[in-house]
């Protein structure tokens, strides 16, 4: 559809001519079956105020757009005119290395933002996939983590305050700029991993962390999964201060580069080498009370990005045949048995790699198969096998005829109504990208 | 007093419904037993009586009573311990209290996931206690951990000295089972991480009681750490002592708690505990590692060098158990010592940036000196958490007043420098009236929808966190009213 001469001097007028991208630019934006009239690239907070408010009296359906990289997430939006791409908004507005706090805006890549906190020797302690594109904003939208998470924590336990553009254009904001509050609502948890459903983030501040000195990686094989999930409850619940404790299944491992055959452990542990190689005895130690040995990793840093980025760069999804990514949780102590019953349920039709944090019990996964109805039937065997254990499973991207089988999001959640409730009082006319999270809120 | 114009025929129905729902022995009612409910610990607050207490022993028991009184259009309000400093456990003007302290057990310890889930009245400490077994325990660690409990850390979203490392509550609390304010039974989050939806139990963690009454929740534990270390360095001035905090966060250290104690503070906890600090010190820092053994050694050569660069008198490490408690008495008797200095003190907890601590720390002696009263800290300075104590007495006329000036000009220099009005104690009824110094409408009236949302009727703890005139609060126009008396008796 064309889009409406009158919209377009609306969107010029406020970002200026080279600031929308109408026609066949667009194709980049499509979600789904969905391509919007426009996308527009406001330069500052005025502009994402103005162009929200365009939209809540135009009552039209926006979805904010970092990098892309996570877009696959979701129902398609039910309304889709504006993809508001933040990539403009890129600065570090302020750092201080004697606070350890920085605030920088939603449209920072991330890879840019650690760049930038290099002069103070810290960093943003967060490692989603795709790393290297992924924005400050779609990172915080979606509360993207990966296996440094173990240390560290996710988005939630990082930032402290946040700016947010409301529906209707106006600009609030949440938190604060210190490392503890309790001044009001925790407003910012809201819009962290709401997918920007409720708001647009515009900046947010958050905890940096010191760069460790020294660190050091280690590949633990186990003789079965069983062993590895003990071994890495064992390390969890001792003195050890691991970064990252990834337990990879056969495939995984070797798609992540593992030197030995077999399931196992992948454990990094930063700080002075000093205290590196006294953890290291211990590790080894502890490996060999379940059968492991440990080998250390010669290949660390490309083997830290493959763990991130697993499974998100499989093959199928640059159009090479049938298959679908997903994550979900379970227990820390289940891993390995959510892994062996994806395995068990999944496997006639399909092929299955997994690999855990199991220090929070997160899951992730590939599946593949000839046909899309395998993935398919694979994905909701999955989804069936982690129900058994008390968890859950969402599908991060699948093609579209598998989508058409399985509800991406799964069950409703547990206090939805509250859900739709604060959606209807944060965005009242369903413009912020409507209909793509639970419950199609 | 009774600040409730409840009719007495509605009075009775409640204590009826509340007597079958809980039986008669969890339901107070007689005037001299309920003076015990008037206050929180902001003893010389405004206090007003609840109209009836109800202890409840289960979910259901809350979530009854909860129904009950959304019938009868009464408001209610949770209460743990009532440990709280900000008058979050008091009634607004009477209503039902739900005092949690009858449901107090332990319900799972999950040593594999490191989770316990307790009741809501389950105290702090006992939850160190309950898994040290198990080689863990529970960080967030508020002075009143003997007698506070999970639920009112929950709500006041709780810190305390080794929140620097570990962070405060919400960082810890993995799932709550709540009452909403119409008597839904909703579980928020759990042992299962990451569940798609709106992250409720983020908000609901600091709301102060009023979007629901918590009475299960799920915490995260941690492993003991190998080794401690605690460091206690004397300085001249409070100024160099800040100095080095800062210099130690630069150094890339991030020690589990770094505690300041002033020169007033210092006075009062020799003349009390005998903690064998210099008297004549200007400020002394307390600072606690803990981590592997061999990374709190090489952080300690560091924390000394920052220490002595920054121009400490003198640096003492703790060798033994009995040494390092020695050197943390001090630091936990202040709040009880500073009765010695003074008859009434007006306790404060702002947060400032920790690069600001220098600057803010001569401004609050400034102010002090300006209107003519000591000021005493003790505080959390790796956080940048100040605790001001202004002291006064009752007694002498204009004090209590000066001192309320005073609270004010340092809250709003707090903000200036970027800072928040409360880093652990909560706003609840006391400071509620700061707000807009830091929020501005908009930002209020988001948070006011967030509260339609959970509370529509507007019964659950009312009168708390927003500014009495509601979000459109005018600045700091009511700073200046005595009828803010945020006061603590010693």
């Amino acid at each position: 559809m064309p889009v409406a001469a009158s919209l377009a001097d609306g969107l010029r007028e406020i970002v200026g001519a080279d600031g929308v991208f109408t026609g066949p630019a667009l194709a980049e934006y499509r979600l789904g079956p969905a391509t919007p009239q426009a996308a527009v690239f406001p330069r500052d907070e005025s502009e994402v105020s103005r162009l929200l408010r365009l939209a809540w009296e135009e009552g039209l359906g926006v979805v904010p757009w970092g990098s892309g990289g996570h877009q696959s997430l979701g129902y398609p939006p039910s309304r889709y005119d504006l993809a508001l791409n933040l990539g403009r908004l890129d600065r570090v507005l302020e750092y201080e290395p004697a606070d350890m706090t920085a605030t920088a805006q939603a449209g920072i890549r991330l890879a840019d933002l650690q760049r930038h906190l290099e002069a103070g020797r810290q960093f943003l302690p967060l490692d989603p996939p795709l790393a290297s594109q992924a924005t400050l904003g779609g990172i915080l939208g979606g509360n993207l983590s990966g296996p440094l998470r173990c240390r560290y924590g996710t988005a939630r336990d990082l930032v402290l305050g946040i700016r947010v553009a409301q529906a209707d254009g106006t600009i609030t904001k949440g938190g604060a700029k210190v490392v503890k509050n309790v001044t009001g609502y925790d407003i910012t948890k809201l819009y962290l991993g709401s997918h920007g459903t409720l708001g647009v983030i515009l900046e947010a501040t958050f905890r940096v962390y010191p760069r460790p000195p020294a660190e050091q990686e280690w590949w633990l094989s186990t003789p079965e999964l069983e062993a590895a999930n003990a071994l890495a409850v064992r390390i969890l619940g001792s003195h050890l201060a691991p970064s990252r404790v990834e337990m990879l299944d056969d495939a995984a491992a070797r798609a992540c580069g593992s030197p030995v055959r077999g399931p196992g452990l992948f454990v990094s542990i930063a700080g002075v080498p000093e205290a590196i190689r006294a953890q290291a005895n211990d590790l080894a130690r502890m490996a060999g009370e379940f059968g492991g040995v440990a080998t250390e990793d010669a290949a660390a840093p490309q083997t830290r990005t493959g763990l991130s980025d697993f499974p998100w760069l499989a093959p199928w999804r640059d159009g090479k045949g049938h298959g679908a990514i997903w994550r979900g949780s379970v227990l820390p102590a289940d891993c390995a048995r959510a892994i062996r019953a994806i395995h068990a349920a999944a496997r006639e039709h399909t092929e299955v790699v997994v690999a855990a944090s199991v220090a929070h019990g997160i899951l992730r996964g590939e599946i593949r198969a000839d046909t899309t109805e395998g993935v398919a039937r694979g994905l909701a065997a999955s989804r069936e096998a982690l129900a058994a254990l008390g968890g859950f499973l969402i599908v991060l991207d699948a093609p579209e005829p598998v989508r058409a089988q399985v509800d991406v999001w799964g069950p409703p959640p547990d206090g939805l109504g509250l859900m739709q409730r604060l959606k209807a009082a944060f965005d009242a006319r369903g413009i912020l990208n409507p209909g793509r999270f639970v419950g199609q809120i | 007093m009774n600040g409730s114009d409840l009719a007495p025929e509605t009075r009775t129905h409640l204590i009826r419904g509340c007597e079958r729902i809980v039986g008669p022995e969890g339901v107070i009612s007689a005037p001299d037993e309920l003076r015990v409910y008037e206050c929180d610990a902001l003893t010389f607050y405004h206090r007003v009586m609840p109209d009836l207490v109800v202890l409840p022993t289960s979910t259901q028991h809350v979530a009854d009573v909860v129904r009950l009184c959304r019938e009868a259009g009464v408001p209610f309000l949770p209460r743990g311990a009532g440990t709280g400093l900000s008058g979050g456990a008091t009634p607004d003007a009477g209503g039902v209290m739900i005092v949690l302290t009858r449901m107090n057990r332990i319900l799972d310890i999950d040593v594999a996931s490191r989770t316990a889930t307790v009741e809501a009245g389950f105290i702090n400490l006992w939850l160190t206690n309950a898994v040290k077994r198990h080689g863990l325990f529970y960080a967030p660690d508020p002075a009143s951990q003997q007698a506070c409990s999970i639920g009112g850390n929950v709500a006041e979203n709780a810190g305390g000295p080794h929140c620097l490392k570990y962070g405060v509550t919400t960082n810890h609390v993995l799932g709550a089972t709540v009452v909403l304010p119409d008597g839904e039974v909703l579980q928020l989050g759990g042992k299962i991480q990451d569940r798609p939806g709106y992250d409720l139990l983020g908000v609901f963690v600091g709301s102060e009681g009023t979007l629901g009454i918590c009475t299960e929740v799920t915490v995260r534990l941690m492993p003991q750490p190998e080794a401690v270390k605690t460091l206690l360095a004397v300085f001249r001035t409070i100024e160099e002592a800040s100095n080095a905090v800062s210099g130690i966060i630069a150094r890339g250290i991030i020690p589990v708690a770094m505690e300041m104690l002033d020169r007033e503070i210092i006075k009062a906890v020799e003349a009390n505990v005998k903690a064998g600090y210099p008297l004549d010190a200007g400020a002394v820092l307390l600072i606690e590692l803990d981590g592997p053994r061999a990374e709190i050694e090489a952080e300690a050569v560091g924390v000394e060098a920052t220490c002595r660069e920054y121009g400490c008198l003198e640096l003492r490490v703790a060798r033994t158990e009995e040494e390092r408690a020695l050197l943390w008495k001090g630091r936990k008797e202040a709040a009880g010592s500073v009765g010695r200095i003074t008859h009434h003190y007006y306790l404060q907890d702002a947060v400032v940036p920790r690069s600001k601590l220098p600057t803010v720390l001569r401004e609050i002696e400034e102010i002090g000196g300006r209107h003519g009263l000591i000021i005493a800290n003790v505080f959390h300075a790796g956080d940048g958490n100040v605790h001001p104590l202004i002291c006064f007495d009752l007694a002498t006329p204009g004090d209590l007043d000066r001192a309320i000036a005073a609270g004010a000009e340092i809250m709003k220099r707090c903000i200036e420098a970027g800072g928040s009005v409360s880093g652990e104690h909560g706003i609840g009824h006391e400071k509620r009236d700061y707000l807009p110094l830091m929020y501005g409408p908009a930002d209020l009236a988001a948070m006011q929808r967030v509260r339609a949302v959970f509370d529509p009727a507007g019964l659950c703890n009312p009168g708390k966190i927003f500014p009495a005139d509601g979000p459109a609060g005018q600045g700091a126009r009511n700073l200046q009213s005595p009828a803010m008396t945020a006061v603590s008796e010693r």
